[in-house]
């Protein structure tokens, strides 16, 4: 999952756990806040009604009630009352309580905050109740509770959105470093050493970093290039010098049977050595990626000619070679490189063929991919033989002639290519090697 | 016939020397860029041998200050860099040929041999050994007027050997001659014991050819 969705994702959530959480709160805390604010004014109501209490007053009260020694008055929707009645002597004087209780008020049963005062006035007990409705608070809290959902769902909608524009916008060097600098950079030659626009420090620091870890690889592939150009130079020489030397040498009409013989023995070492630097030279130089992949590859015309050159092996192995290219596939890449992938495992096919026996060249499409097999009817190999098959210097067999390095270098230049390799191979029946190429490029 | 070999290293220059000299070419050696200037304004030369991996400086820059002058001689490129880069580069400065090390003495004869071919306009469009005709343009023989029919091989292989005549061509060298630089250890030279077999029968059918010897081991020679 990429950072900028974890991080949206995290945002919402907490968010959503934020608002659940007020959510339950809300009751409680707006009951706190709102009971703090009815104590308070119920309060203040007492206190003036005991600043303007005299007898006259009292009298007033309780002789329009006089039935039930109780006054009350309230307001035309049961919201409030006040109500003053004489109790018998008890310890409570001057002591105030607050209640919620329901009363009946006019046959209509509500639930009130209930101030309760005692107090003594010329030998009386009055009780004075204040009271204020609480049904009218249970539909605020209901109001304030929807209201409050509704405006936090449209915050964490809204913080939810800028949060991910934002968190795009500051991953967007980000991804600008990968792909400039990393992702489509193959060799030094496209290093690009230019800074990446950010105001993020960390991913100037990422920037400033790859640029030196380019610089030094850069500075490898420089050396590793001029140690192969020594090495060429250096080892090649010699051996022309033996070389030529020994084929002079071979001109010498004194020379006795046995002499001639070590001479050429020579020679055919000289030329294995040349041979073998050449390759390790050649796999050296694909992964330097001193090659450039730029040509219209035809496969076709690649291994008629190979088959042409090859027609004397196949022949005197009395091989039938059967080849059918039914796509015309065009590939862009190395023709030197594609020429020695095809010759190596063409030879490859014939060498280890039994006589009779065939080669088969097709191609195809495997899950949208072009592929191009080269399957013959030869010794085959066991799956250890697969597994090592790609490996310098190893051969199937001893008694083979090469020096092992002929599938190391296709395999180097097939990654080169970005060509994937699929062997199947059964002994004594035959080899398949499956080229896969890769998808981007165009089929005609 | 004057050459020049441009080669620093001296034991490699007095080998190529042997050979060319043995060839009837008149050779000089030179050790570096300075010498070979030096020595190619002051004489005349037809062919020069470059290495390009000189002591001081590279090979290229003695082609290009040539290229400058009106001096006609021709330029075969010697280097252990076989790059294709290169091989364009030194041909797009006016080299004729390029060889890379190491090489077989009798391919750098071949190569001489068509430089100086091309050099006097195509004059020499023939060989001719024992009554044998090698008609070069069109890849044909002949014994007398009779044609005879060759693969492409064969001639190449029998051209070879006539052009390096009176020398022990190695399997190897004609191996390489034909399939060119291949980058495996093969045993093809068994492949060029069943031409040579095919070009000799052939051959044989007009005229006997003690001249075309077998070299016991080692390889071929015309004898001249």
């Amino acid at each position: 999952m990429k950072i900028k969705h974890q991080l949206a994702i995290f945002n919402a959530l907490s968010r959503l756990l934020l608002v659940l959480g007020l959510w339950l709160m809300l009751p409680i805390l707006v009951e706190k806040v709102v009971y703090n604010h009815i104590n308070k004014s119920l309060l203040e109501k007492k206190q003036k009604f005991i600043e303007h209490l005299d007898k006259e007053e009292i009298n007033d009260f309780i002789v329009r009630n006089d039935t039930s020694e109780t006054y009350s008055s309230f307001s035309t929707l049961h919201s409030e009352f006040l109500s003053l009645s004489r109790v018998p002597s008890n310890g409570k004087i001057n002591q105030t309580l607050f209640v919620t209780e329901p009363r009946i008020i006019e046959d209509e049963r509500n639930d009130y905050k209930i101030l309760q005062y005692y107090f003594k006035y010329e030998n009386t007990n009055y009780l004075l109740e204040i009271g204020n409705s609480l049904s009218e608070i249970n539909d605020l809290t209901f109001v304030i509770r929807l209201f409050f959902i509704i405006v936090l769902i449209i915050i964490v909608v809204i913080t939810f959105l800028a949060d991910t524009f934002y968190i795009e916008y500051l991953l967007k060097p980000f991804y600008k470093i990968i792909d400039t600098k990393i992702r489509h950079v193959n060799e030094p030659e496209s290093f690009d050493h230019t800074p990446i626009k950010t105001h993020s420090k960390d991913f100037q620091e990422l920037d400033t970093v790859l640029n030196q870890m380019m610089d030094r690889i850069s500075e490898l592939f420089k050396k590793e290039k001029q140690f192969i150009a020594n090495v060429s130079h250096e080892l090649l020489t010699p051996i022309a010098l033996l070389k030529n030397k020994f084929e002079n040498l071979l001109q010498n009409e004194s020379l006795d049977d046995n002499a001639v013989d070590k001479l050429v023995g020579s020679l055919s070492t000289l030329d294995l050595l040349k041979k073998i630097i050449g390759n390790l030279l050649l796999i050296s130089k694909i992964e330097n990626n001193q090659y450039e992949a730029n040509e219209m590859i035809d496969f076709d015309v690649i291994i008629t000619d190979l088959v042409t050159d090859l027609q004397d092996r196949i022949d005197d192995k009395k091989l039938s070679f059967k080849k059918k290219l039914e796509h015309h596939c065009s590939f862009r890449g190395n023709k030197t490189l594609m020429h020695i992938l095809f010759y190596n495992l063409i030879v490859n096919a014939i060498k280890y063929n039994k006589p009779l026996g065939t080669i088969e060249i097709k191609d195809g499409f495997l899950h949208g991919n072009y592929f191009l097999s080269i399957s013959d009817s030869g010794i085959g190999m066991n799956e250890k033989q697969q597994q090592n098959v790609f490996k310098r210097f190893t051969r199937v067999s001893s008694d083979q002639e090469g020096q092992g390095l002929g599938l190391a270098i296709v395999e180097s230049i097939a990654q080169f290519h970005r060509i994937g390799i699929e062997i199947t191979s059964e002994i004594n029946v035959g080899t398949t090697f499956l080229l896969l190429f890769p998808n981007e490029e165009k089929i005609n | 016939m004057k050459i020049l070999i441009v080669e620093d290293n001296p034991e490699l220059a007095i080998e190529v020397k042997e050979y060319l000299s043995g060839s009837g070419y008149i050779c000089k050696i030179s050790k570096n860029c300075e010498e070979a200037l030096e020595e190619i304004n002051s004489n005349d030369y037809d062919i020069m041998l470059l290495d390009l991996g000189l002591p001081d400086g590279s090979g290229f820059d003695v082609l290009k200050s040539i290229r400058k002058t009106d001096s006609k001689v021709a330029v075969i490129i010697i280097t252990a860099q076989g790059e294709l880069e290169d091989r364009i580069h030194g041909l797009q400065l006016g080299a004729d040929d390029y060889l890379t090390k190491p090489f077989a003495l009798t391919e750098l004869g071949a190569r001489l041999f068509a430089i100086i071919r091309r050099m006097h306009g195509y004059t020499v469009n023939q060989l001719d050994v024992h009554g044998f005709s090698l008609k070069l343009q069109d890849y044909k023989v002949s014994y007398g007027e009779i044609p005879i029919n060759l693969t492409k091989k064969e001639f190449d292989i029998f051209q070879y050997l006539v052009l390096n005549k009176n020398r022990v061509i190695t399997r190897l060298q004609l191996t390489e001659h034909i399939w060119g630089d291949i980058l495996e250890v093969n045993s093809d030279s068994n492949f060029i014991d069943v031409h040579v077999r095919n070009l000799r029968k052939k051959l044989d059918k007009h005229s006997p050819i003690e001249w075309f010897e077998t070299v016991r081991n080692v390889g071929y020679r015309i004898n001249v």
